[in-house]
Parts: structure tokens; C-alpha cells; sequence
């Protein structure tokens, strides 16, 4: 579903001494298919647009457009449940919205309320299983035994059980450990490439963003700060700095690079070991030459 | 999410009430709920009005942080006022509305129940919103300190009040996020069938207890790794003193309750 953000504004609390901005006047286009990361630092509007995305929060101005729903100050979609139900959301630490008795129980919980039959749902379940990461053993064991980094796996599952088209994640990977942020964002990925979903992602993680990524958007207070394809947001290292946010590894490698050897080595979305490779043959060139 | 009720939101100031000993506004407020039910001309109503609104002038809070805290209570007020209204029946009739006789004994009764529920509220109110929570239960610990001789766990308690309080603030965002997350699941708090509302409520409330109990734990052992040991040998930081303006205070207030028992017809 393509997603629209015409001259959004979003105000808490409006009206009240304890009013406060999260969104000015935002405007965006994200094409369906597409993998979107959204980067911005802590309080720079993230959570807020992500809530407009399923109808959690209505736009205090402006206007928000997903498929054929759409979101006004003054008109909310009366199928809302509909608009939830084509939305998935991974939420931060989505753990902590775990409360039915099995694993299995609460990955249908989702699907149960949007009305999917019950031999759906189990299909259902017989595929998210594995793809989070889970064996079947686990299914009617009680989500409260289990690991955190599993729990998140079961959360992640209930979520993918809904079958939405477009996936909205919040920091998915925070506070796993580095090998199960690989294999969680590894998982999304192919999920992504595979259902063809509209995937939108919340990080921290520059090398996150750059990697999966193919359009990102840079929030600073609440307003648009920066568009574009991972390598030409990346390589714009001042304008990156003055929102307190880091380059990615890779592209601090080149810069340093360059800084050492004033050898500029031109980004477009390599790999370490390619960067390695380049940089390899120039240094034998240069031995040769002398 | 719930901003409308101000009990317990405290508005920074620096204020003659601000800095009066928590004590001293406790022992006051204590006092003036038990004389507002003494009241009973209009010369009384007016000694107790007049204490009332001079507190709120020198306390400096915004009167829009007042009158928004008394939102949710209007109702009561109007509903007491109501009621008396049609109850009570003395004095002269006063006019007739669809059978009803309004007496001027209900008016009067009425205005007179509805001013002391307005002026407890507002007075209390008026404590929660110039002392922090962390005062408050200071001067409870200190003004129950007599007890600790009959083995009662004064220190315990006030802990547990702090701990409470520390952390409703916590618990309401929890709320909210866990609500949020549970919406997009396809859980509909807001509309259908009582029962299925209240159905609805299940996945708020398990996830909810579940990390209190978990946050529990938590600070439990980061006190324990910290030394706690309950009050036992512990100094403080902040020391409760009564200055000159407590006294003040309290002099005043013995004035308003001399004029209320003066002016009240018996």
C-alpha cells in the first residue's frame, strides 16, 4: 500500500499548558514495495508518526493517506480495524504485550480479532514459527517461560500472524543480542523480499539503514531533516553530524580513507570485503608504482 | 492520558505555601476539613472562603491548574446541590417545577453542602499542588514517628507510600504503550458490547502486572545491592524544621477557627 504524508502535524496534549509538538509539517511518499527506514534521534518524532501509520493517533493538521484509508484532523476511516488489520506494528520491546497462557495462544490472539478463521490461524502459525526463529515444541508452553530474546521472537510472530501488507517496526532489535539483531533483521528482510511487504523501519542503527534500506527518511524535531537513498543521505557526513547522527562504519572507513591518503573512494552501497578489495588493489598500485 | 485530575501533580513555585513545612500544611488542612463541618451561617461559610481563596492567592498556583483539577468534581458539586434540592423539605415554598415544590430550606441546604465539598477539595488540592509527593510522605513519617514505640512500621510505610507514588507516573505510560500495542492487535477498547469492553481489558491488565511484579523484583534487589536496610541508622537529606512562618501560620489558623466558633449560630 503506498503511504502519504501531506502537511502532517501531530500536537499533544493540545490546549493544555503541557502542549507539545512531536510532528511540524511533514510531508513524504512511500511507494508500495518499498523498505523504508526512518532514523531521527530520541524525541525527534519517530514514535509519533509511526502511530499515525494504523490509526493509533490521528493527525493533528493535515493529512495522512495508507492505500485507500485515510486520516484527517477531523475524519478517522470508520473500518479502522480494517486499516489494523493490513498494518502490522512491531512495537518497542514488543515483548511486554505478551499476556495469553501459550505461545500459541497469543500469536492467534492478533488474527482472532480481526476475524480469521481458526484453521487459517493455525496455517497461520505453522508458518511464522519457523520464521521467527521458533520450533514447534514451544507452542503451548507459557510465553512468561521463555527467554527475552525468545519473547520477542513469539511478539514478532503475533504480529506477523495478522498477514498485514504493510510492516511497521520500532527498533526491533533494541537490547537483543548482537547475533539475534542479525538474524531478527535478517528475518524481516526476507519476509519483506519474499510477501512483497511495505516495510518501515525505526532505528538507532545507521548500519541497519543502510543495509536493508532502500529510501530513508532523517527526522529532526519533529520535521524532515533529510530523503533519500541510503548512499546519498550516508555520505553526508556534516549534515549527518549536526543531528547528532554517525555515519555508517563502512562510510567512515572511506572517509578516513580519505582523509589519510586523500584517495577519495566513491560509495555506492558496498560491501566491506568489496571496500577491502578496492582498497587492496589501489595500495598494490601504488607499491608497484614506485 | 489522564491530565484532567490534578491530585498529586505538583506546581513547582516558590511561594510562602511552597516552603511552609509539610507538617504544618498537613495539620492545617487536617484541622480545616473537621471545622468545615461547623460551618453553618453565612458569616462562618465566609471566614472559611476567605482562608481559602487568601491560601490560593499566596500560593501562586495558576488558577487554570485549580479550576482544571475541580473539572472531574463539578459534577459531584452540582449533583449534591441537585439532590438537597429536591430532598430536603422546609421552609416556604419557593417555586414549582413539574410537581417538584423547591423549598428555600433546599436552596440554602443545598449552596451550604455543596461550599464545604468545594472547599475541602479546594484546600486539598491546594496541598498536593505545592508540595511534592516526597514531602508529603516525609512529614507523614515524621508525624506518625510516635507510633514506632507501639512496633508500628512507620518508616516502612512511608517507603511504600513514596514507591507508589514514584511510580503512577510510570504505570500510566505503560498503560498507554501496552493499550497502543494491543489496538493494532485488533483489540477495540472503545467501542461494542460492555462485555466485550470488558473483555478487552485482559490484555491490558496481565502485561501490566506482569512488569509491575517484574519492576518490583527489580527494585528490590538494586535497594538490597545498594545497602538498604530499612530506616534503621539512616540520615536525610532533607530535614524538616518549623520556622517562623509555620508558626505564623498556625496562629492564623487558630484565629480563623476562634472566629468560625464565634460567628457560628448554636
Amino acid at each position: 500500500m503506498d503511504i502519504t504524508f501531506t502537511n502532517v502535524s501531530y500536537i499533544y496534549q493540545r490546549n493544555t499548558p503541557f502542549a507539545h509538538q512531536a510532528i511540524k509539517d511533514l510531508n513524504f511518499h512511500i511507494p508500495s514495495g518499498s523498505f523504508v527506514a526512518i532514523v531521527g534521534h530520541t524525541g525527534s518524532g519517530k514514535s509519533t508518526l509511526l502511530q499515525h501509520l494504523n490509526g493509533l493517533v490521528t493527525p493533528s493538521e493535515g493529512e495522512v493517506k495508507i492505500g485507500e484509508y485515510k486520516l484527517t484532523p477531523k475524519e478517522k476511516p470508520t473500518n479502522l480495524k480494517e486499516l489494523r488489520s493490513r498494518v502490522g506494528v512491531v512495537f518497542q520491546y514488543p515483548e511486554h504485550q505478551l499476556f495469553e497462557e501459550t505461545v500459541a495462544k497469543d500469536i492467534a490472539f492478533g488474527p482472532e480479532n480481526f476475524g480469521v478463521p481458526k484453521e487459517t490461524i493455525n496455517e497461520r502459525i505453522k508458518r511464522v514459527i519457523p520464521a521467527v526463529g521458533l520450533s514447534e515444541d514451544m507452542l503451548e508452553r507459557s510465553p512468561f517461560d521463555l527467554s527475552g530474546g525468545q519473547m520477542r521472537r513469539v511478539a514478532i510472530a503475533g504480529v506477523l500472524a495478522i498477514n498485514p501488507d504493510v510492516l511497521v517496526l520500532d527498533e526491533p532489535t533494541a537490547g537483543l543480542d548482537p547475533r539475534g539483531q542479525k538474524e531478527i533483521m535478517e528475518m524481516f528482510n526476507t519476509m519483506h523480499k519474499e510477501q512483497g511487504l511495505t516495510t518501515i523501519l525505526v532505528t538507532h542503527s545507521m548500519e541497519d539503514a543502510l543495509k536493508y534500506a532502500d529510501h530513508v527518511i532523517i527526522l529532526n524535531k519533529g520535521t524532515k531533516y533529510m530523503e533519500g537513498s541510503p548512499e546519498e543521505v550516508f555520505t553526508q557526513k556534516d549534515a549527518l553530524k549536526q543531528v547528532q547522527l554517525d555515519v555508517p562504519e563502512v562510510i567512515q572507513l572511506l572517509n578516513a580513507f580519505e582523509d589519510k591518503f586523500s584517495i577519495s573512494i566513491p560509495f555506492h552501497g558496498q560491501t566491506v570485503q568489496e571496500i577491502a578489495e578496492t582498497i587492496h588493489s589501489i595500495v598494490k598500485d601504488g607499491v608497484s608504482n614506485e | 492520558m489522564n491530565n484532567s485530575l490534578i491530585i498529586g501533580q505538583y506546581v513547582p513555585g516558590n511561594s510562602l505555601i511552597h516552603r511552609l513545612d509539610p507538617r504544618t500544611k498537613i495539620t492545617v488542612i487536617f484541622f480545616f476539613v473537621f471545622i468545615v463541618f461547623f460551618a453553618n451561617n453565612v458569616v462562618s461559610y465566609s471566614i472559611l472562603t476567605l482562608f481559602a481563596i487568601a491560601c490560593i492567592v499566596t500560593s501562586r498556583v495558576p488558577i487554570r491548574f485549580i479550576a482544571k483539577g475541580l473539572t472531574p468534581v463539578w459534577f459531584l458539586i452540582i449533583f449534591t446541590f441537585i439532590l438537597h434540592l429536591i430532598v430536603t423539605k422546609e421552609g416556604t415554598v419557593l417555586l414549582e417545577i413539574l410537581g417538584f415544590k423547591i423549598y428555600s430550606g433546599g436552596v440554602i441546604q443545598g449552596f451550604a453542602i455543596s461550599m464545604r465539598f468545594f472547599l475541602l477539595i479546594l484546600v486539598t488540592s491546594l496541598l498536593t499542588l505545592t508540595t511534592t509527593p516526597i514531602e508529603i510522605t516525609d512529614a507523614i513519617e515524621e508525624m506518625l514517628h510516635p507510633l514506632k514505640k507501639l512496633k508500628f512500621p512507620v518508616h516502612e510505610l512511608a517507603l511504600m507510600m513514596s514507591i507508589s507514588l514514584r511510580f503512577i507516573p510510570t504505570l500510566m505510560q505503560e498503560t498507554e504503550k501496552i493499550s497502543k500495542a494491543q489496538a493494532s492487535r485488533g483489540v477495540d477498547f472503545k467501542t461494542g458490547p460492555i462485555k466485550e469492553r470488558i473483555k478487552a481489558i485482559v490484555p491490558l491488565l496481565i502485561p501490566l502486572f506482569i512488569s509491575a511484579f517484574k519492576r518490583a523484583e527489580e527494585l528490590a534487589m538494586a535497594m538490597e545491592a545498594r545497602g538498604y536496610q530499612g530506616g534503621e541508622g539512616r540520615t536525610k537529606l532533607r530535614e524538616l524544621k518549623i520556622e517562623k512562618r509555620d508558626m505564623l501560620i498556625f496562629v492564623l489558623f487558630v484565629f480563623v477557627i476562634a472566629g468560625l466558633f464565634y460567628f457560628r449560630s448554636w
